[in-house]
């Protein structure tokens, strides 16, 4: 027999336990009926959009191949190959879907381009500019996007568009925020309740943890997608940037300095040299084996976390970019999605299948956007009003985010996030500059004490120069007076 | 068609064949014969996408307008020479491959050498040596990628067992060694993974030579006093010089023109200083859409490993016929 007391709590705890369950089924009925709410339409396929009219039916025979990069929410991938066969059936199109490694994606489309023959739609994640003489114009699409759906995100319109040759190279449907990610338990400690706001906290609250706990701040600083984000979010944030809104090269300026100074003095107080030769997975790892207190990251790794049942998701908070020294917070999108269309593609109907399925994409990219879980946003946010509204998907995420709101700061991400080549447009210069990794070797270089902060600006200056030069050359690239 | 006529028409066939045979006979229609489909793949595969190359690396081609109509001479050269990627490039090419080479020289006469015995388990052995050789080179570049990571690599998690890594250890007071964020491992675990991969290959080599030197000579070495090294330096190495030879041009073409396992591992950083000449070709021509410029960077090593073919070539010729 129990002594009173124990007996006494026993009861308490069924009755609390009680409580609870009743309040956690209906949390979950609140839930559901709040997702049923706002769950995606079912998709619709108009015949116009704008000045674009397209048949009901397409003729027998039309067919489209899509070739596009293996999604990092794999949910997506299987809601948009049932998508594009339901598409297909509703226009008597056979469509083909190829999902290859993001990675590949550059080399296929130059092959196909060599080989004048290929897939009539291609999925790019980064402007494809240096492609635009292999491409055909779609500002016809972009037009008919315009008159549709209204406002374009700017992110996809300085990264499907060049104003040197006033070409509509792409059609942008979409792209991913980048915010910062903390440990909310390790910060919390340090005295930063909210997480880090600026650079300056970073350093401050990322060395206090470094020393107290041995876990770093974990920025990369290597030839990879994530460390050349996370730089140039820190030189915008700083107030540098590669070029100018006209494309004029202004790299070498005192706020470039700055953040280069920043970054050797956070990496002498709160990083490991495990950063230098990282992949664009490398992060997302080692935060979620627990070895991070900050990473900027898109929120795939999360999704991952929760479908793992990852114990590091409970402790997870969310920032928008941090602030410069003035008070500027910005950040790049991750990735975008930017649909092209290569030159070879000369039938009639094969164009106009593939222009209306990426119109029609966009129409109903409420559906996209909720298969990615979030981690896709629509490029006209006229498309997706569940995801950016008072209580909507961010506020009540129904993929299991705990607490429900912890992805709501991602409803500003519009505010803060620019686009490769920012303050100007992106081209083919700002590509190079890009894959070749000249900003995450310049801080590297200076990390490592390989250069001082000086010589690394002025080095990697001359190197945007001379890329730079030989693009404007062609007339990429505007500016250079 | 009578008998008669039947048995003309039979031996005007045998006649066409028998001169048809003849014709095939000839030593200059069955040399082309033989060397016909070796010679066309060689032209398609091999000459066609070289002489493209070089017409790229002289043209302003870009990966949207790969077209050859604007001839820039050597510039795409000149250009490319300068940066300091590309001479980081340049060098670590070279020592990758003197490192793996100088590695799978001593490993693979080791291995032969343990290989030409007897032994119980020998075919597991074998299987499990040949294995690396088999894998695709990815899936090896991926094997190791584990293998040396910052946060998980079992190497590490043995040394700071052992105590000689992590706070106030001899190693340092990181808890990991961080092999592909630092310059020289970075270099070194490159070379050791392209030793691990090529080693099969290099040893099958040097192992049909080891096979061919008559027992007699070792025995009668042996007879003669000699050690285990001495018959290593004097007989078995000068024996197997020819396959030796042969060796290190397979390993320095193969390694010298593999860009997927530094792609893996360090992706050329940090930095530029794993970078490697395919790797940067490839992120200057395809990634970064220069393609003339990428084709100059590939383009660079060709006279080199023709002057290294030629002599390696030669030196083996020189050695089977002493």
């Amino acid at each position: 027999m129990s002594p009173p007391v124990l007996k006494h709590t026993h009861r308490f705890g069924q009755i609390a336990a009680a409580a609870l369950a009743a309040l956690a089924i209906f949390s979950i009925g609140s839930t559901a009926a709040l997702g049923e709410e706002l769950k995606p339409a079912a998709p619709e396929f108009p015949t116009s959009y704008g000045k674009m009219q397209f048949p009901d039916q397409f003729p027998d025979g039309t067919s489209i191949t899509l070739t596009q990069w293996s999604h990092f929410v794999p949910r997506y991938d299987e809601w948009f190959d049932q998508y594009a066969q339901k598409w297909g059936e509703a226009h008597n199109v056979n469509v083909t879907v190829n999902h290859i490694s993001i990675g590949d994606v550059p080399s296929t489309l130059a092959a196909s381009i060599g080989a004048g023959q290929g897939p009539t739609l291609f999925e790019m994640n980064a402007a494809p500019a240096a492609f635009i003489e292999g491409l055909k114009p779609l500002g016809d699409v972009n037009a008919a996007a315009k008159a549709a759906f209204g406002e374009r995100a700017q992110t996809c319109r300085h990264s499907s568009y060049l104003p040197a040759k006033d070409i509509w190279y792409g059609f942008c449907h979409g792209w991913v925020p980048d915010p910062g990610v903390y440990r909310t338990d390790l910060w919390q400690e340090a005295g930063y309740p909210d997480g880090p706001v600026s650079y300056k906290d970073l350093l401050e609250g990322g060395a206090k943890i470094f020393e107290e706990t041995g876990i770093p701040v974990a920025v990369g600083m290597s030839p990879e997608l994530d460390s050349e984000f996370y730089t140039r979010a820190l030189i915008w944030s700083f107030g540098g940037s590669v070029q100018d809104e006209n494309g004029n090269v202004v790299f070498d300026s005192p706020e470039t300095l700055a953040a280069v100074e920043y970054q050797k003095k956070l990496f002498e107080n709160a990083m490991t040299p495990e950063v230098f030769a990282w992949n664009p997975a490398s992060n997302n790892q080692t935060y979620i084996a627990g070895t991070a207190s900050y990473i900027q990251n898109s929120i795939s790794f999360f999704r991952s976390a929760q479908e793992i049942g990852s114990p590091v998701t409970e402790n997870t908070g969310f920032r928008p970019g941090l602030e410069g020294p003035g008070g500027e917070a910005r950040m790049p999108s991750h990735v975008w999605f930017i649909y092209v269309m290569p030159d070879y593609v000369t039938d009639k109907d094969k164009i106009a299948a593939a222009k209306k399925f990426a119109l029609d994409l966009e129409n109903n990219y409420s559906s996209a956007s909720y298969y990615a879980k979030f981690y896709n946003f629509p490029a006209f946010r006229s498309q997706v009003p569940q995801l950016f509204k008072e209580g909507g998907w961010l506020d009540n995420d129904p993929w299991g985010s705990e607490p429900a709101d912890k992805l709501a700061i991602l409803g500003t991400a519009p505010k803060w996030t620019v686009w490769l080549g920012y303050p100007g447009y992106a081209n083919p210069a700002v590509g190079e500059v890009y894959q070749t990794h000249v900003l995450s070797t310049m801080m590297a270089n200076v990390a490592r004490g390989e250069a001082s902060p000086e010589e690394a600006v002025d080095n990697a200056a001359a190197q945007i120069r001379k890329i730079f030069e030989k693009w404007r050359e062609r007339g990429f690239v505007g500016g250079g007076e | 068609m009578s008998k008669a006529a039947a048995t003309v028409a039979t031996a005007r066939d045998g006649g066409a064949l028998a001169r048809l045979a003849r014709w095939l006979d000839q030593p200059k229609v069955l040399a082309w014969l033989m060397l016909g489909p070796a010679v066309l793949y060689v032209v398609a595969f091999v000459g066609f996408p070289f002489v493209l190359a070089i017409a790229l690396s002289l043209s302003d081609a870009t990966i949207g307008d790969p077209s050859l109509d604007n001839f820039v001479g050597l510039s795409n050269y000149a250009t490319v020479i300068q940066t300091d990627a590309f001479q980081l490039a340049l060098r670590n090419s070279l020592i990758v491959t003197a490192g793996v080479i100088c590695l799978i020289l001593v490993l693979a006469t080791l291995a032969s050498e343990l290989l030409v015995y007897s032994f119980r388990g020998k075919r597991l052995f074998q299987t499990l040596f040949i294995l690396p050789w088999a894998m695709p080179v990815s899936l090896a570049a991926i094997v190791w990628l584990w293998f040396l990571d910052s946060t998980f690599s079992p190497v590490d998690w043995i040394l700071v067992e052992l105590g000689v890594l992590g706070p106030g250890s001899p190693l340092g007071p990181y808890s990991h060694m961080y092999y592909l964020g630092r310059e020289w491992l970075g270099l070194a675990s490159t070379i050791v993974a392209d030793v691990w991969r090529m080693l099969p290959l290099a040893t099958i080599i040097v192992l049909a030579g080891r096979l061919s030197i008559p027992e007699e000579r070792f025995e009668q070495a042996r007879i003669d006093g000699a050690g285990v090294f001495r018959i290593l330096f004097r007989i078995t190495i000068p024996a197997l010089k020819p396959m030796l030879i042969v060796a290190i041009l397979f390993t320095s073409l193969l390694v010298i023109g593999e860009m997927s396992m530094i792609e893996i591992l360090t992706r050329g950083g940090p930095g530029h200083s794993t970078q490697v000449l395919p790797y940067w070709a490839y992120l200057k021509g395809i990634a970064g859409g220069s393609l003339a410029q990428g084709a100059a960077i590939a383009l660079f090593l060709f006279p080199f490993l023709l002057v290294v073919s030629v002599l390696a070539l030669r030196a083996a010729y020189r050695a089977q016929e002493a």
